[in-house]
């Protein structure tokens, strides 16, 4: 087969593809996916997520569970969004030794929820004293934290929050306002800060508080004892309770992140497995009908063999005892999947095996691998990219089953890694449904765009099965 | 003649069979060992723990131990060539001698693996055959009107249906129904086998059937699509054959022609077709299970996985394999007996 006669079939292959509109919505699909793929860097609205996806600290100030943003376009009650804080005022006053340094950051509330947390972050050295307060709209004040820092000489991190240090001073704040039996109900342990100093200063702040709006200020003072300690850096995150495309999960990872960055791996492994398992398959079958006689038979027997194995069983026992990574899984999956295509292929080859230029060419004297290569091989082109089409979406979902199990590659991220810690989370007792519903769609999203092309070539290959 | 072909096929069955436990018994043999290590060791340290109350120095108790160990090495076999061992453990696992747990119990409360293994084995049974019929039947009847008016609009939908449910797993499925309808509407329970505690008498089957409704629905609503774009294939084809056009030539009317032609040489194809969809279905979807808490092998699979007890998870793998062989068998026997060039030519 010549370059220019391989040229000229796929042209005439794409001329009947393109009169299938099934098909051809699949291929947008792919190239959408393979858009994502290439242009990732620029849409990740968290480059690092490929690195860092289970690294704790850089997700901590995203707020925790939340829905996605456009979940205010449906709602009545908006949710506020996530604000950050950065260079604000700081206004220095000596006292003796001492010097104090107090920063204000003012927050405007006026969504009908109250922020999920607030998060203090600064740099700074020595044993500082920080006192951080809250002035509500209604001109009460909430201190959140009073304490000294031991942070030693080098300058470190120092994060204070407010559900995390100031549960006390928020339910000694609210208390007086609350009634008896309605305190009696609650349990203190359970109340989150936040809930409660952003919300109306009235009966029912700790069962059903409602939001006060307004502007708060908040208010770092910070006391350092000595000349020599440092302070920068000063910094305020107010995690709301929405939070981008696709909301956050309950370790406040960006789940769009997530789902786009799962986007390569779910293409590798589906068209890399394919490839694989089909070449492998072809081939095979093509020698098995070539060769003929005992070998064949041999052949057949070992098939057999790999055909006998249940597939998802033997991969989930494999990979909970060699612990794979996505490589080793790609080959482990490539080694049962050849198996599909074989009776097909020998079969096929069979009815090649008798056309006389087989013959021909064996007159002439071409050696086997000749025959089978350049003849026989190259025959069954099409039915190989058919084929490979519709064992994409199976690797890609057998990939997912195994990461379900919690037996996934821990190096990457992957839909199926989502959706397992989604599961073991309890993200579909909770209701977490913008953690559960995406990745899985993507799943389905990228087995249909498969699906579509796949039928669609198997339409142009078995012209019986077209409709008239 | 059939006899022949049906020996020839156990035969076949059995003999892969034991190659693949072989393959396993290899592949997995120090896994299994470092469990079994394991055990003793526990088992040693337990006797020892038992010996302190006698007089005995130090050093007596280690080399009590030392030798225990040896004693419990021998007895398991231990001390024997690698090639040895492989040919014991798969000998052991042929005779369904799977040893302990280390960890999972029956419902009984005993570990042998055996026992653990074979009660979950009709839940699943159940379950998926219950899924399958339904989904056959769908499937069939979807089938069979596709191929009647292909191109047209029902055929069209269904087809790209069917495409679009391909990639789809069905755990994730089940995921959002639980979510829907046992946590949102609260039409069904979230999972389990039955209530706690399961009902009396002719109660506790409605209650089985109340619980197994959810993942049946998920698996119906997934499979049927493919199996009835499958029986258009089939049935389109058989009725683009001559003797169908024939049939219809002589004025044979349309439904006999479909049902008294066409059925015949359709169906072999279909019970094929039906019975491969169960099997890829058990072996595919089998971790479906654990998304409902149906306490099946999938499950079983799940927990395993979970609590890293290789012996049940051998245990299962072997009665796995074993069960798909004999469904494997069964749809050659089938097939031969509805398709009479098999039948006749018998030798295959």
């Amino acid at each position: 087969m010549k370059f220019s006669d391989a040229k000229e079939s796929l042209l005439d292959f794409w001329r009947e593809f393109r009169m299938v509109k099934s098909g051809l919505f699949g291929l947008v699909l792919f190239l959408l996916f393979l858009a994502i793929v290439i242009f990732e860097p620029f849409i990740l609205p968290f480059p690092d997520v490929n690195k860092t996806w289970r690294d704790i600290t850089y997700w901590e100030e995203n707020p925790k569970g939340a829905p996605p943003v456009w979940i205010n376009w449906f709602s009545a009650k908006k949710r506020p969004l996530t604000q950050v804080f950065e260079d604000p005022k700081n206004t220095e006053s000596e006292m003796g030794n001492m010097k104090m340094v107090s920063t204000v950051f003012e927050y405007e509330l006026q969504a009908d929820y109250s922020p999920q947390d607030l998060i203090f972050k600064a740099r700074a050295s020595g044993e500082p004293m920080f006192i951080v307060t809250l002035k509500r709209p209604d001109g009460e004040e909430v201190t959140v934290f009073q304490n000294s820092i031991n942070l030693g000489n080098k300058v470190t991190d120092v994060r204070i929050t407010l559900n995390g240090n100031g549960r006390e001073n928020a339910i000694y704040f609210a208390r007086p306002y609350e009634s008896d039996e309605n305190y009696a109900v609650i349990t203190p342990k359970l109340v989150k800060a936040a809930d409660v100093v952003f919300s109306q200063a009235k009966e029912g702040i700790f069962r059903n508080p409602e939001t006060l709006k307004g502007t708060y200020e908040i208010v770092v003072q910070t006391i350092l004892r000595s000349a020599n300690d440092q302070y920068m850096e000063p910094r305020l995150v107010v995690p709301g309770k929405a939070f981008g495309v696709l909301g956050t999960d309950a370790l406040k990872r960006d789940i769009w992140s997530g789902v786009l960055a799962g986007v390569k791996w779910a293409l590798l492994i589906g068209i890399l497995t394919a490839v694989v398992s089909v070449s492998i398959g072809v081939i095979y079958g093509v020698i098995s009908a070539y060769l003929g006689g005992w070998k064949d038979g041999l052949m057949q027997r070992i098939f057999e063999i790999f055909v006998s194995v249940p597939l998802l069983p033997v991969l989930i026992v494999m990979s909970a005892v060699f612990k794979p990574s996505i490589w080793t899984l790609i080959i482990m999956m490539s080694c049962f999947f050849w198996t599909g295509s074989v009776k097909t292929v020998r079969s096929i080859a069979l009815q090649i095996k008798e056309e006389t230029y087989i013959e021909a060419s064996k007159a002439l004297g071409a050696n086997n691998f000749r025959i089978i290569f350049k003849h026989m091989v190259p025959l069954l082109i099409p039915y190989s990219f058919a084929s490979m089409a519709l064992y994409i979406p199976g690797a890609i979902v057998y990939e997912a089953t195994i990461s379900l199990l919690g037996l996934g590659d821990a190096t990457i991220v992957t839909w199926g890694q989502i959706l397992s810690d989604a599961l073991s989370s309890g993200a579909v007792l909770s209701g977490l449904w913008w953690w559960v519903v995406p990745p899985g769609l993507s799943i389905a999203f990228m087995g249909m765009a498969f699906a579509f092309i796949g039928f669609a070539m198997d339409k142009i290959l078995h012209p019986k099965l077209r409709t008239r | 003649m059939y006899w022949k072909y049906l020996l020839k096929r156990v035969l076949n069955g059995i003999i892969i069979y034991i190659i693949l436990i072989f393959i396993y018994s290899a592949l997995f043999n120090v896994v299994l060992e470092q469990t079994v290590y394991a055990q003793i060791e526990e088992r040693v340290r337990a006797e020892t723990m038992a010996l302190s109350g006698r007089n005995m120095t130090p050093e007596q108790i280690l080399k009590w131990s030392v030798d225990r160990k040896e004693y419990y090495y021998r007895q398991y076999r231990l001390d024997r060539t690698v090639f040895e061992r492989v040919l014991l453990r798969a000998f052991n696992t042929l005779t369904f001698n799977y040893g302990m747990s280390s960890g999972i119990k029956s419902s009984s409360g005993t570990r042998d693996v055996r026992i653990i293994v074979t009660e979950t084995i009709p839940r699943t049974l159940l379950l998926f055959m219950t899924a399958m019929v339904i989904d056959v039947l769908i499937g069939l009847l979807l089938g069979i009107k596709k191929a009647q008016r292909p191109g047209k609009p029902l055929d069209k939908t269904t087809s790209i249906a069917t495409m679009v449910v391909f990639g789809m797993p069905s755990w994730w499925l089940g995921m959002l129904m639980i979510m829907f309808f046992a946590y949102i509407v609260k039409l069904f329970p979230s999972g389990g086998l039955h209530s706690t505690p399961p009902p009396e008498g002719f109660a506790y089957y409605i209650d089985t059937l109340y619980h197994l409704a959810l993942p049946v629905i998920t698996l119906v609503l997934l499979g049927f699509w493919g199996r009835s774009y499958l029986t258009r294939n089939i049935v389109l084809g058989v009725l683009q054959e001559d003797y169908i056009m024939s049939a219809r030539a002589r004025g044979i009317p349309e439904r006999k022609v479909l049902y008294g032609h066409g059925m015949r040489t359709a169906a072999p194809p279909i019970v094929t077709m039906a019975l491969l969809a169960l099997l890829a279905s058990v072996s595919g979807n089998i971790v479906f299970e654990g998304i409902f808490s149906w306490p099946g092998m999938g499950n079983l699979y799940w927990i395993s996985v979970q609590q890293n007890d290789i012996p049940v998870l051998m245990g299962n793998l072997s009665l796995t394999t074993g069960l798909y062989i004999s469904g494997l068998v069964i749809l050659d026997l089938v097939y031969g007996f509805l398709d009479p060039r098999i039948k006749v030519g018998g030798k295959g």
